[in-house]
């Protein structure tokens, strides 16, 4: 136990630090993690608790995004949006690809670091729109409804990979039943679900809990992936009760998830990692990647390639799924790739957020040879 | 126009307004219950912001549905337009040295300017209605309720 409390200990005065400078927290709780665990001064290792802990973070994570996936509003969106998730899903999942090829992993880890490299952080950029008053730009809403895509792109990375075991069928097939009931309950007691969420005692905050739980012990007996069945359930409890439920999993979401990403930070060992020359040009290319992707959608939905550097500015973090897809599914060899990327790119992208309109100048001044 | 409104997943609800202009005004409820409000004045490319709390969200909309038609810096005024444009003024005063001690059946504070003193706030304790009998003290901050002719002759009477 003292193991957590030394690394929690530090990460609220690392928390406390960032908040002060407005500055998103995540690669920090990493870094500290690389500093007190195996890779830097070896003083905290990971347990069961602490196991048990972070992958308690995942799920409350993965629950509040579902939260996120509310069908109907999904369904509303016209075709902006699938452009917009597209040309962002192929560049960035195809170079990634390349990348991993390039490194010389297998297939199955290649998918897991290509999903990794695909993904941008929702926290830092959703955080960095409102922190850095850009709710009103046209762009910003691209921006979300992207992270969004990207969101319903890792439920399909999640079901491709969870599939991978013996029987690829009877895994499907569960997991669409187990939707199909979820959705038609939500849908019918959406009235009780909505006047349950309202009351103000102890129970929805315990039934949020139970649910979780409960999400862990349905995989363990059927071998469903738990981080697929939380989904859902967020997803079937945004029909009813979307604001109150993510306020009653906050509070649990905000402390696992601080165990989680320093306990990632702590278990990472660099001793399969490749060279740093390596390391930097798979950095680097993230970066770019996302710079081409961000201006190719900000030509197409906004007409405009500078849109795009506001899009890449929010875009450019990858951040908490990577991690979750490098934990769950990578390999040794993909878990340090995985963490210096998140490292460097959450820090690249908190600046490029916090300066965007900056950027966007002096862009604009290249492009047009001032 | 119309107000648009959209649901912006992991933050909150977007409204905007294109206003005949060309000026667009949007207004972003977060779960947190704060408001961020932007002004993006047609052909320019910068968004300005404002980052409200609840009470000054509420604020703000008085001031623009047009409730509050004065706002001084210690008083209010305000007009039922259900009752022949009744207007109402409320507002605050501390009180000095000169009335300290006094009453307020012994000032005729009501029937020589037509005020009533609607609240009294001594030391954060707060009495609504205070009685004829109840006694100033010098920093008293009292609440004040009348037409603004009455609010005026108070000032004048008591206040200066």
């Amino acid at each position: 136990m003292e193991g957590i409390a030394i690394a929690l200990a530090v990460c609220v005065g690392v928390a406390f630090i960032c908040r002060r400078y407005a500055i998103p927290p995540i690669p920090f709780y990493i870094i500290t993690g690389l500093i007190i665990g195996s890779a830097g001064l070896g003083l905290v290792g990971s347990s069961d608790i602490s196991e048990w802990i972070a992958h308690m973070g995942l799920l409350f994570l993965l629950f509040t995004m579902g939260l996120h996936l509310h069908p109907g509003e999904v369904a509303k969106r016209r075709g902006s949006f699938l452009k917009a998730g597209l040309i962002d899903l192929c560049i960035n999942f195809i170079a990634g690809f390349g990348v991993a090829y390039l490194i010389g992993l297998p297939l199955y880890d290649a998918v897991v670091l290509a999903g990794a490299f695909y993904i941008s952080s929702s926290a830092i950029a959703l955080s960095s729109l409102i922190d850095n008053r850009k709710l009103g730009f046209r762009e910003s809403d691209t921006v979300i409804w992207l992270m969004v895509f990207e969101d319903i792109m890792l439920v399909l990375l999640l079901i491709i990979l969870a599939s991978q075991d013996v029987s690829p069928l009877r895994t499907v097939g569960i997991i669409i039943c187990m939707a199909a009931i979820l959705f038609a309950c939500a849908r019918r007691f959406t009235g009780r679900i909505r006047l349950f969420f309202a009351r103000e005692d102890e129970l929805p905050i315990l039934v949020v809990f139970l649910s979780v739980v409960l999400a862990v012990a349905i995989a363990d007996l059927t071998g469903v992936p738990d981080s697929l069945l939380v989904i859902i359930l967020g997803s079937a409890i945004s029909l009813a009760a979307s604001d109150r439920a993510e306020a009653v999993a906050r509070p649990f979401r905000e402390v696992f998830l601080v165990v989680f990403f320093v306990f990632f930070g702590i278990s990472v060992s660099f001793s399969g990692a490749p060279s740093l020359v390596l390391l930097g040009s798979v950095i680097a290319l993230a970066i770019l990647t996302k710079f081409v992707s961000g201006v190719l959608i900000g030509k197409t939905i906004h007409r405009r390639a500078l849109s795009g550097v506001d899009i890449w500015a929010d875009t450019t973090s990858r951040g908490e799924f990577s991690i979750l897809l490098a934990l769950l599914y990578g390999s040794p060899a993909v878990v340090p790739v995985v963490a210096a990327l998140v490292v460097v790119t959450s820090c690249v992208g908190s600046f490029t957020g916090k300066y965007s309109m900056r950027i966007r100048r002096w862009c604009g001044n290249v492009t047009s040879g001032n | 126009m119309g107000f648009f409104h959209q649901v912006l997943p992991g933050i909150g609800t977007k409204y905007e307004l294109e206003t005949d202009s060309g000026d667009i005004i949007s207004v972003i409820f977060m779960a947190n219950g704060r408001v961020q409000l932007y002004t993006q004045p047609a052909r320019c490319p910068d968004c300005y912001a404002a980052d409200l709390n609840p009470m000054e969200t509420r604020r703000l909309g008085n001031v623009l549905t047009g409730a509050i038609m004065e706002a001084e810096e210690e008083g209010v005024e305000i007009a039922f337009s259900a009752l022949a444009d009744l207007r109402i003024a409320v507002h605050t005063y501390i009180i000095g040295a000169k009335l300290a001690g006094k009453a307020i059946g012994d000032l005729d504070i009501r029937s020589r300017t037509g005020v009533t003193i609607l609240a009294v706030s001594r030391e954060g304790k707060n009495t609504v209605n205070p009685r004829p009998d109840f006694r100033f003290v010098a920093g008293d901050a009292v609440v004040v309720i009348g037409e603004s002719d009455q609010i005026r002759a108070f000032e004048q009477e008591f206040m200066e």
